[in-house]
């Protein structure tokens, strides 16, 4: 689940949970408040009647009488003074029924109040019915429901819209840090824009990581380029005496011979430090990728380079390109050694007059397609995610190659952001693609 | 011919000498920027071959230095720098060639002739081989009765043999010179015997070819006058 979308729901579920406590509430909290109202009312009603009987005697009330009583028509509220012992003390507010002349019994809360006016001590009794005090209960409750789901309902939808908002950069950090990222990282990395410093953290922690990786990448090319350099002069010094070594005649043939297979190993050696050489050489963006190429010419160059390998096994080749495919900014010299290497391993790992087909696809998604199959002798699957790595041999069967070539390949066409798909069978052959995406 | 040799390995400035002297050569030799200065300041020199990686400057100041004090002289540029940016201020520069080590002798000397055949006019004529001729500026193969079609590849094999006539040739060598440096995964390839066998095959029709020795083990050689 959505990190934004967690969030929402928690959030909606606790407002909820309170919101439904609220109302379960309701009744208890509105009976208290009313209650204390109904406290205060009657409190007010019983200071302007002590008030009247300073005032005006406490007959204002009794009217001759002994005692004095008065409700209203429902009997929600009543009043009454009546003599009581004098020695008598009573000041509370408490619930009580009531019984009435019709039998009416009513429940109240009632103030019960003495006051002393002349020599007699009276008792001050004012009613209030509790169904009055509890009647607008439902209704609020009712109301409360009502406006608290609005309520709700109007705050998801602004906790949605600033959820998103504070999740943004996440999303942006990992879209611009994480996701479709080709390597090497050569592009500089910016700094996601956030006021949270949590994502910030990340950010930063995240473009130190890729740091990282860069600089391990860039010591590892250094390292390969300053070897296969360094590798060079001693390579010439060795080369160049016994050139001259052999120059020297006369030699015996024995000693002639010893001499070449000397020199058959360094040639391995200088093939080895130049290829290494040409992998860093890429990798550190030495050349320049602005030449226009015609597909068909660069494999016509490349079969008039190596076409006449195909006769020593007989191999036939066909050649099926569309004359009119171009690829843009592409470097000619490393695309003829891409595909140089790919229709030399399709000669060399064929089978006797065996075949190879060289054809292009254009598909409707921008991407060009060339594609070299062979009837060679095939890759085991297992092999296949090993073949582009460096002194990965698969064709172990016998020493063929330095075991650079596919890595010049991949090199190459990561360089180019072209993709390569393979697929072979053992026996049956081997299909490599190579994909343009424009 | 004079040459000057700037290079700062010692023994493989030695090695060139002792090819080059082989060829009738005369060789001067500068391991450092100052000595090279030095000795363009003194001598005239018809090759100057430059090392661009030397320890106290930089080859392509000698360079530009040649071109005022002895312009008529060829320079071709040596480097273990393998940086294609050099290669191209270089031969802006007025360079006449570029060579990336490690090179075979061989190749230097062969590219000192063509340098020299272009820079001093020596007219190539046809070059007589038993019954053939073969013209190298037009690339042909001539019999008084034909013109004999070589491939591209046939024609450079035939032709490198022949510049180094009398010279007992690798394949290694051989195969350098054709293919340059493609970074091939093939270290011990018998493409170049494929090449022979076709010239003699399509030369044998028309004449023999016994001038052309295969030297068991080492590589191919014409015998010649």
């Amino acid at each position: 689940m959505k990190l934004s979308t967690k969030l929402v729901l928690f959030i909606t579920g606790s407002k909820l949970a309170v919101a439904l406590l609220f109302v379960l509430s309701l009744p208890f909290l509105v009976q208290q408040i009313a209650s204390q109202f109904t406290n205060y009312t009657l409190r007010e009603q019983k200071k302007k009647v002590i008030s009247d009987v300073a005032k005006n005697g406490v007959d204002y009330y009794l009217q001759g009488e002994k005692n004095f009583g008065s409700y209203t028509m429902l009997k929600e509220e009543y009043i009454a003074i009546e003599q009581v012992q004098p020695n008598e003390h009573i000041d509370t507010i408490k619930n009580s029924q009531r019984v009435f002349v019709d039998k009416d019994t009513l429940n109240y809360r009632i103030l019960s109040y003495t006051f002393k006016n002349g020599n007699q001590n009276y008792l001050l009794e004012i009613g209030k019915a509790t169904s009055s005090i509890n009647q607008y209960n439902k209704p609020l409750q009712r109301f409360a429901l009502y406006i608290l789901v609005a309520l709700i309902a109007l705050t998801l939808i602004i906790d949605l819209v600033f959820t998103r908002m504070l999740i943004k950069p996440l999303a942006k950090i990992i879209r611009t840090k994480l996701l479709h990222r080709k390597f090497p990282f050569r592009t500089p990395l910016e700094k996601v824009k956030t006021s949270t410093t949590d994502f910030s953290y990340l950010d930063e922690s995240l473009v130190l990581l890729l740091d990282k990786i860069n600089e391990a990448f860039a010591k590892e090319k250094e390292f390969t380029a300053n070897v296969s350099h360094e590798l060079m002069t001693p390579i010439s010094i060795l080369q160049s005496k016994m050139e001259n070594l052999l120059a020297d005649e006369p030699l015996s043939e024995e000693v002639s011979l010893r001499i070449i297979e000397m020199m058959k190993t360094l040639d391995r050696l200088k093939k080895i430090s130049g290829s290494l050489l040409l992998i860093s050489r890429i990798e550190n963006e030495q050349y320049v990728k602005n030449d226009i190429v015609k597909p068909l010419n660069l494999f016509n160059d490349i079969i008039e380079e190596i076409g006449h390998r195909l006769q020593t096994q007989n191999i036939s080749l066909t050649l099926n390109i569309s004359p009119d495919a171009i690829l843009k900014n592409v470097n000619y010299d490393l695309l003829f050694q891409l595909f140089y290497n790919l229709i030399n391993n399709a000669i060399k790992f064929n089978i006797p007059n065996g075949r190879i087909s060289i054809t292009d696809k254009q598909h409707e998604n921008n991407t060009y397609e060339l594609k070299i199959s062979d009837t060679g002798i095939g890759i085991a699957e297992d092999q296949l995610p090993f073949i582009f790595k460096r002194f990965r041999r698969t064709n172990s069967t016998e020493a063929v190659g330095h075991g650079l070539g596919l890595a010049i390949v991949k090199t190459i066409a990561i360089y180019h952001q072209v993709e390569i798909e393979v697929e072979s069978k053992i026996g049956e052959g081997t299909t490599f693609k190579v994909l343009f995406v424009k | 011919m004079k040459v000057l040799i700037i290079e700062d390995e010692k023994t493989l400035a030695y090695e060139m000498e002792a090819f080059l002297k082989k060829a009738f050569y005369l060789c001067d030799m500068a391991h450092t920027f100052k000595d090279a200065l030095e000795m363009l300041g003194i001598n005239q020199y018809d090759f100057i071959l430059i090392d661009l990686g030397l320890p106290d400057g930089d080859g392509l100041d000698i360079l530009k230095q040649t071109k005022k004090h002895n312009p008529e002289a060829a320079c071709i540029i040596l480097t273990a720098r393998g940086n294609l940016e050099d290669k191209v201020i270089g031969l802006d520069l007025g360079a006449d060639d570029y060579l990336a080590k490690p090179f075979y002798l061989l190749e230097l000397q062969s590219r000192m002739q063509a340098v020299a055949r272009r820079k001093f006019n020596i007219n190539v004529e046809l070059l007589a081989l038993g019954e053939f001729n073969i013209d190298l500026q037009k690339r042909l193969v001539l019999h008084p009765t034909a013109e004999i079609e070589l491939s591209k590849k046939e024609f450079d094999v035939l032709s490198y043999l022949l510049l180094n006539k009398n010279r007992v040739l690798t394949r290694m060598q051989l195969s350098e010179h054709i293919w340059g440096t493609y970074a091939d995964d093939d270290y011990d390839s018998n493409y170049i015997d494929a090449h022979i066998k076709n010239i003699r095959k399509k030369l044998n029709v028309f004449g023999t070819t016994d001038w052309l020795e295969t030297v068991r083990g080492v590589g191919y050689r014409i015998k010649h006058r």
